[in-house]
């Protein structure tokens, strides 16, 4: 049965000349699993946003959206509330109350449903979540994942038909986006949840779904089911980028069998077409490094007097004008080393110096002038109204990365995209030409396209002298950017390495690529060096 | 209050502690135990006030409510020393001061009266410690399911501002573009901070308003899910605390104990009818600690039961 219907669908936001969306028509079956890709500005949000009532923005909207069988507009309040549910993007925005149990009671409330039935289904969701032990806990003090976990539980409680979810984990750690991603899954195998999803990484998405519809600059271009869409993707590389390395792998030669889509498949497919008689990708040139650029030495912290230490006796020594990558769990401690290195935190034991000179030594925050550090939510970086503000107030209008952001100088910084939210605020970080650069989470909330950029242009700051240290999850992106890597566990640094031994010696911190080919290649981390292996051991 | 889940009256064997009753029960006898200590300035009524509140807080917080007995008790004291300094009302003078009498009266009233505020005080500290955000929603909303939604937005909204103002401000420190070696300098930068704090919490309400009009707010009348369930117990509290209340603010009324300060102190000669009002006063603040009492109790029996 079709529970979704959509007919030729355009749509126009008032005062603007083109269309957000052209002549798009799709159907959902019920028990569907719909993903929608494609890149930044295709119309994902614009479209996501015609399907929900409630959230429809005013503009100009020609052709039919159905809703088993019903106009979407003629259907009542109550049921487009309940029956059609919609997750979003950010986890802490999205929640209205202060406790857990209120925030999965207030969709029910809202439809006057009374107390005692409330309490039976509240319960029903809390237990199928697991999250019967946070009940009665103020939500602030949740993770973001819990707290997401917690909005798909708000949303469930009223027993919806559709679940649409708007790239709900663009601002989780990759373990929470998986774990997200399964329950998702799980609602839609075990309760026949029809589900509409859009995402930019799909490595976790592809397996699970069974359609994909990909739209580029509003219009439809692909259409049908996962494995038919994705061998026809070659020329799209906006949304080939967001792609599993086994998709994108595919892509790049030209066989005709079925695609790989998980990294078990991409493994077979390897072992299937080529050859290991030279498994190894070329020696990559060492790069020498000058002196110390930042060194951490026997650092201890803990945030509160009764608190367990968060750094413990954490030592590294990144060298002038090199990458270097921090990875490593949650609550490992990344993130505070990194603050501490930046003079936000002071260890209570231990010595932090920048090019060699204490940090205690530099007076009024002076060491600001060599240093500068972006924080994990970059929206926290945005003081002005419009881009071209923003700009001209941190006196960056000769930065390289305007080019990228010409095209937005007038719009608010809010109503960026994530990736070009991220290249403004770094932007702005490297306008007081420090000597060091510290970056938390670079690549939260950015799309892959975007983060291709991200680095090249971290490359070209790198190869112009500055230094860079990167506190991130995204091995994939360590791998290709990073001169070395460190693991980061329980306060401290336990191992440090080139990215290619360091990813090839990990089981779990390692790329999806390494994964792949494991046992079969030596040492290959990124696309690029298992493209160059395939096509040596090409016959 | 059809809406809230009915049980029927057990056993006696209950294992609920004071904290535990319905907020509204607990409320109705906050109110029966603070309001004759703030209406009677009687002593021996103050007297008894105070101890049950101690013992509350003792029962809540155990050894830590030793510490703050000492402080409750400078206010009688300062009362006692402070109050005849500046009132000299009153026939039992004690000593000059540059010709101006120091009272017995004035000091006994002095202690009264701080006693009276220590009590009061009491009240509130073990009322704030038990009546936890959770219990004051339930509470309002019982009058308004808006009011109590207002209410739980609003202790959403503290915490998530104050966190990110100081990240703002952390963000800016880092980035290194801002000087902050004047006072004008810091200045600017409040602004700064103030100002992109203000956008933020407007892009922040857009969203949040999305995902309260998504989960179906506004189409019509709310209901209001409450956590806390309704026992024959909780109807017994209310009750005793109205019944013992009304009884010792009646007896006030009719002068059945009582105490005359100026010109003279002289209290109501003991009577039955006094000693009931005491009798009744004393029941009712020290009902808390006999609940948790029996609740270790009957706990203690279990345990060495099985």
């Amino acid at each position: 049965m079709e529970i979704v219907t959509v007919r030729n669908l355009s749509f126009t936001y008032p005062l603007r000349g083109e269309k957000a969306l052209t002549d798009i028509s799709f159907s959902v079956e019920s028990g569907d699993y719909l993903a929608v890709c494609g890149g930044t500005g295709s119309g994902k949000s614009t479209l996501l946003y015609m399907l929900k009532k409630e959230l429809t923005p005013r503009g100009d909207l020609a052709g039919e959206i159905l809703f088993e069988g019903k106009r979407l507009a003629e259907i009542g309040d109550k049921d487009s509330a309940c029956k059609i549910g919609y997750v979003m993007q950010r986890p802490e925005q999205q929640l209205v109350t202060d406790k857990v149990w209120h925030e999965l009671s207030f969709g029910l409330e809202n439809i006057n449903v009374p107390s005692n039935v409330i309490h039976r289904k509240v319960a029903e969701m809390a237990s199928y979540f697991g999250i019967e032990g946070w009940f009665e806990m103020p939500v602030d003090s949740l993770s973001g994942g819990q707290k997401q976990l917690l909005n798909l539980a708000a949303v469930m409680v009223m027993n919806p038909k559709v679940l649409i979810l708007d790239e709900p984990t663009a601002q989780l750690d990759p373990v929470a986006a998986v774990d997200f991603l399964e329950t998702v899954a799980r609602l839609n195998r075990d309760m026949g949840i029809t589900v509409i999803l859009v995402e930019h990484r799909l490595e976790h998405v592809l397996p699970q779904c069974n359609k994909l519809l990909v739209l580029e600059d509003g219009r439809a271009v692909a259409f049908g089911k996962t494995r038919s869409v994705i061998s026809s993707l070659e020329k799209n590389e906006q949304v080939l980028a967001g792609m599993p390395a086994a998709v994108r792998l595919y892509n790049s030669f030209h066989f005709t069998d079925e695609c790989p889509i998980s990294t078990g498949e991409g493994s077979l497919w390897i072992r299937k077409h080529f050859s290991n008689r030279d498994p190894r990708p070329k020696e990559k040139v060492k790069r020498s490094f000058a002196g110390p650029a930042l060194e951490l030495k026997d650092l201890w912290f803990k945030y509160g007097r009764k608190e367990h230490d968060v750094l413990r006796g954490t030592a590294l020594t990144v060298y002038e004008g090199e990458i270097f990558c921090i990875l490593g769990g949650n609550g490992s401690g990344k993130s505070t080393a990194l603050s501490c290195a930046a003079g936000l935190l002071k260890p209570y034991h231990g010595e932090v110096r920048i090019f060699g000179k204490n940090i205690s030594e530099y007076k009024n925050m002076l060491w600001g002038r060599e240093l500068s550090m972006l924080p994990q939510d970059v929206q926290t970086v945005f003081l002005k109204n419009t881009v071209k503000e923003e700009l001209e107030d941190s006196g960056a209008c000769e930065s390289l990365s305007v080019y990228d952001l010409k095209p937005l100088l007038d719009s608010h910084p809010y109503d960026l995209s994530g990736g070009q939210q991220q290249l403004l605020a770094l932007t702005k970080a490297i306008a007081s030409r420090p000597r060091l650069l510290l970056l938390d989470e670079p690549t939260k909330g950015v799309d892959t396209y975007t983060k291709e950029r991200l680095i090249g242009l971290l490359k070209q700051y790198r190869d112009e002298g500055m230094t860079l240290v990167i506190v991130t999850h995204d091995a994939e992106f360590a791998a290709q950017i990073a001169d070395r890597c460190a693991l980061f566990f329980r306060g401290a640094v336990t191992s440090v390495d080139a990215p290619e031994a360091f990813f090839s010696e990990n089981n779990f911190y390692t790329t999806a690529v390494n994964r792949m080919t494991r046992d079969y290649f030596d040492g290959c981390v990124t696309l690029d060096d298992v493209k160059e292996v395939c096509e040596k051991n090409h016959d | 209050m059809s809406e809230i889940l009915t049980l029927p009256l057990r056993s006696l064997k209950s294992l609920k502690r004071f904290e535990d009753y319905n907020p509204i029960a607990v409320f109705v006898f906050f109110a029966g135990a603070i309001l004759p200590a703030m209406f009677c300035l009687d002593i021996i009524l103050l007297l008894i006030s105070f101890a049950g509140g101690m013992s509350l807080l003792f029962s809540l917080k155990g050894k830590a409510a030793a510490k703050s007995l000492f402080l409750y008790l400078i206010v009688p004291i300062a009362g006692f020393i402070l109050n005849p300094l500046f009132y000299h009302n009153g026939k039992t003078v004690l000593f000059l001061i540059n010709d101006t009498p120091i009272t017995f009266e004035s000091a006994f009233y002095g202690m009264s009266a701080g006693l009276m505020i220590t009590a009061v005080l009491v009240w509130f500290r073990a009322f704030s410690l038990i009546m936890t955000s959770d219990r004051l929603l339930y509470i309002f909303g019982a009058a308004s399911p808006k009011l109590a939604l207002i209410l739980s937005m609003t202790l959403r909204y503290i915490p998530l501002y104050t966190r990110q103002i100081k990240k703002i401000r952390m963000a800016s420190k880092a980035m290194g573009l801002y000087r902050e070696d004047t006072l004008i300098d810091r200045l600017r930068g409040s602004v700064r901070v103030f100002s992109a704090m203000v956008t933020w919490g407007l892009e922040n309400g857009v969203i949040t308003a999305d995902s309260m009009s998504a989960r179906g707010y506004g189409i019509g009348r709310r209901s209001r899910y409450a956590i806390f369930g309704w026992l024959a117990f909780d109807g017994l509290l209310i009750a005793a605390s109205a019944i013992l209340c009304a009884g010792v603010l009646v007896g006030a009324g009719f002068y059945a104990f009582g105490f005359e300060y100026y010109p003279e102190i002289s209290a109501v000669p003991i009577s039955a009818a006094s000693c009931l009002c005491y009798a009744a006063y004393g029941i009712l603040v020290f009902i808390p600690v006999f609940i948790n009492i029996k609740e270790g109790l009957t706990w203690r029996s279990l345990q060495s039961e099985t």
